[in-house]
C-alpha cells in the first residue's frame, strides 16, 4: 500500500471494464469484479462532499485536533479521504469547498483550501 | 435445516467491570446455560467474540471459558467482525446447529476496555476502519459516522432535535434496563448542550466505551423438546459484506451491507418489515439508528430522524426501536453487543424486561453492524 501517496502525487487505479476510479488498493475492481485494473494518476484538486471537525483524535493525530476529516471528490473522478490541519471549526468549512492536496510533514493525505497559499499542490 | 432456538440468554451489567473479560464471559455463559435448563456437557461448540482481548493481554480465550465451565474438551473459536463479532458468532452457531453438525452451541461475547483511557480506546477502535486509507488519514469511529451524518444533513436538512430525540429515547429505555451502562434519562437540553466530539455528533450522539459480557445458548428444537424458557425461534440469520471505504461508496446516505443483509433476512423469513413488532438496531451513533431504520426497509430515505422525533420508535410507539437502550445508552462493549441485542429480545419474549415491555413481542429483528458497514448481521426471531 506504500506509494498511493508519494512525491506530491496521488496514485490510484482505474477499472478498464466499468471505469471506476479508486484510491483504494486491490487486485480486482470493487464495483464490477474485473481484473483489468490499470494504474491511474489521481487529480490533486477536488471538492469536499462530506466532512467532520474532529475534537477527540486517535494517537497519531494527538497534537493536531481539532482538525477536519474530509471525503473529497477529485476533479478527474474518484474520491479520497484526507484531513485538513488548518480547519479548526465547523464554520471554517462547507460541503462543496474546493480543496487541493498538499504534501504533509506526516503520513496521511492532507488537503488545504484551494485558495490557501503554502507548500504542495 | 432443523428448527433452531435460542433457549438461554444472559448479560451482566454493562459499564465498568471489576473482573477480567474471561471471568465475566464465563459467568454470563454459566447463567445462560442454567437458564436454558441444559448442562454445560450438552454444548458441542463455543463460539466466542472478543475483538479487543489483546488489550487485556489475552487472546484465545475460548478454551479458558470452556475450562471454567468444566468442559475443556469442547472445541471453541473466536470470531472477529469488529462491532458485529458476536452476531457473526451467533450466525456460525446457527449454521452448525441448524445444519445438524451439533445439537447445542454456546455464543459468548465479551469486551473489557475500561482500563484504557479515551485516547487508547479511540486508537484501538480505529484499527477496525481501513488503516491505510482512513485511519492514517485522520479517521476515528465517531469521525467516520460524523462524515455520514454530514452527508445526511446536507441532503435532508433534519433539525438537531431530531437526532436528539433518538438519544433521549434510548436513554429513557436504558433507565429501565438493569444491564445498561447509563441508567439515567437525559433531557433535550442536556443533549443540545453537550460538547462536540466530531461535528455534527455531540457527546450524547455517541455510544460510550463499555465493558460487558453476553451469552446465548442455541439448540435444535428436536434436542430440547420441552424448553423451560420461551425460546426464540430463528426465522432468519443473514450476513452481508459491502465496500468498507467511504471513498469508494456510491453514496454516503446509507449502509449498503444493511440493505443486503436485510434483503436476505426478509427472504429467508418470508416476511416484510410489517411483520416485525420491535427491533434492536445498531445505534453506535444516533445517525446510525436513523440509517438502520431506512436501510432495513422500515422507513423511506431521509425520514427516520423526523419519525423518531414524532415518537414512532418509542417503547410505546408503533415501532419500538432499541427498548434495551441501544448501544447509545445500554452501552457498546463491542464484541458483546450483537449477543446483547438477542438477550433483550429474549427478555422481552420471556416477560423479563420489567418496566420496559414493548406492547407486542411476537416477532423481533436484531441488526448489528461491523465498523462502518464492512459487515452486517440481521437476525429475525419469532415465538414458537
Ligand atoms: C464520546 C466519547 C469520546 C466520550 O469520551 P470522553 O470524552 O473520554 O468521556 P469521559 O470518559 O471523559 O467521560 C466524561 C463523562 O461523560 C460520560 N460519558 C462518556 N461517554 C458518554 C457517552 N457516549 N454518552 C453519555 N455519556 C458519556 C462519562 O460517563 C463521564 O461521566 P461522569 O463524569 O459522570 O463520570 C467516547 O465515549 C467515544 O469515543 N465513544 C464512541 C465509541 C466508539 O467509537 N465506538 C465504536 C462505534 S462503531
Ligand atoms: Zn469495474
Amino acid at each position: 500500500m506504500k506509494g498511493y501517496e508519494e512525491g506530491g502525487r496521488l496514485r490510484g487505479l482505474r477499472c478498464r471494464h466499468c471505469g471506476l476510479i479508486t484510491a483504494t488498493w486491490g487486485l480486482a475492481c470493487s464495483r464490477c469484479g474485473s481484473l483489468e485494473l490499470e494504474e491511474h494518476e489521481l487529480a490533486l484538486r477536488g471538492k469536499v462532499v462530506a466532512y467532520t471537525i474532529l475534537h477527540v483524535p486517535g494517537d497519531e493525530f494527538l497534537n493536531d485536533a481539532p482538525y477536519a476529516y474530509v471525503v473529497v471528490a477529485l476533479d478527474g473522478g474518484g474520491q479520497i479521504t484526507g484531513w485538513m490541519p488548518t480547519v479548526k471549526q465547523e464554520s471554517d468549512l462547507e460541503i462543496g469547498q474546493r480543496v487541493r492536496y498538499s504534501s504533509s510533514y506526516k503520513p496521511g493525505v492532507q488537503f488545504v483550501k484551494e485558495t490557501d497559499a503554502g507548500a504542495g499542490g | 435445516m432443523r428448527e433452531t432456538w435460542v433457549v438461554g440468554a444472559a448479560s451482566n451489567r454493562f459499564g465498568k467491570m471489576k473482573e477480567s473479560g474471561r471471568e465475566a464471559a464465563t459467568r454470563v455463559a454459566m447463567e445462560a446455560i442454567r437458564q436454558s435448563g441444559l448442562s454445560p456437557k450438552d454444548i458441542g461448540y463455543t463460539f466466542v467474540a472478543n475483538a479487543f482481548g489483546i488489550s487485556e493481554h489475552q487472546g484465545h480465550v475460548g478454551p479458558l471459558i470452556n475450562n471454567g465451565l468444566g468442559i475443556p474438551e469442547v472445541p471453541s473459536a473466536t470470531l472477529e467482525s469488529a462491532c458485529s463479532s458476536s452476531s457473526a458468532a451467533l450466525h456460525e452457531a446457527y449454521v452448525h446447529v441448524a445444519g445438524g453438525f451439533i445439537d447445542v452451541a454456546l455464543v459468548v461475547g465479551v469486551e473489557k476496555l475500561s482500563h484504557l483511557d479515551t485516547l487508547a480506546a479511540t486508537s484501538y477502535f480505529a484499527v477496525a476502519a481501513d488503516y491505510a486509507f482512513e485511519t492514517k488519514n485522520g479517521a476515528t469511529f465517531p469521525g467516520l459516522y460524523a462524515t455520514l451524518a454530514s452527508a445526511y444533513r446536507q441532503e435532508f436538512h433534519p433539525k438537531d432535535e431530531m437526532f436528539g430525540a433518538i438519544a433521549v429515547k434510548n436513554h429513557a429505555n436504558a433507565a429501565r434496563n438493569p444491564h445498561a451502562h447509563f441508567q439515567k434519562e437525559i433531557s433535550m437540553e442536556t443533549y443540545l448542550s453537550s460538547p462536540m466530539i466530531a461535528s455534527p455528533l455531540r457527546l450524547y450522539d455517541c455510544c460510550p466505551f463499555s465493558d460487558g459480557a453476553s451469552a446465548l445458548v442455541i439448540a435444535a428444537k428436536e434436542f430440547v423438546q420441552r424448553p423451560v424458557t420461551e425460546p426464540l425461534v430463528f426465522r432468519a440469520s443473514a450476513r452481508s459484506g459491502a465496500v468498507t471505504d467511504m471513498q469508494d461508496r456510491p453514496d454516503l446516505l446509507g449502509i449498503p451491507s444493511t440493505r443486503l443483509a436485510a434483503d436476505k433476512a426478509f427472504r429467508q423469513a418470508k416476511m416484510t418489515p410489517k411483520d416485525i413488532n420491535f427491533l434492536e438496531v445498531h445505534d453506535c451513533f444516533t445517525i446510525a439508528e436513523a440509517l438502520a431504520l431506512e436501510d432495513l426497509g422500515f422507513l423511506p430515505k431521509g425520514t427516520a430522524a423526523k419519525e423518531s422525533y414524532e415518537g414512532l420508535t418509542a417503547r410505546d410507539g408503533k415501532l419500538p426501536v432499541n427498548p434495551s437502550g441501544g448501544l447509545k445508552a445500554k452501552g457498546h462493549p463491542v464484541s458483546a453487543t450483537g449477543a446483547s441485542q438477542v438477550v433483550e429480545i429474549f427478555e422481552q419474549f420471556n416477560g423479563l424486561a420489567k418496566g420496559r415491555e414493548v406492547p407486542k413481542a411476537e416477532v423481533a429483528l436484531a441488526h448489528n453492524v461491523g465498523a462502518t458497514g464492512g459487515s452486517c448481521s440481521v437476525h429475525i426471531f419469532s415465538r414458537r
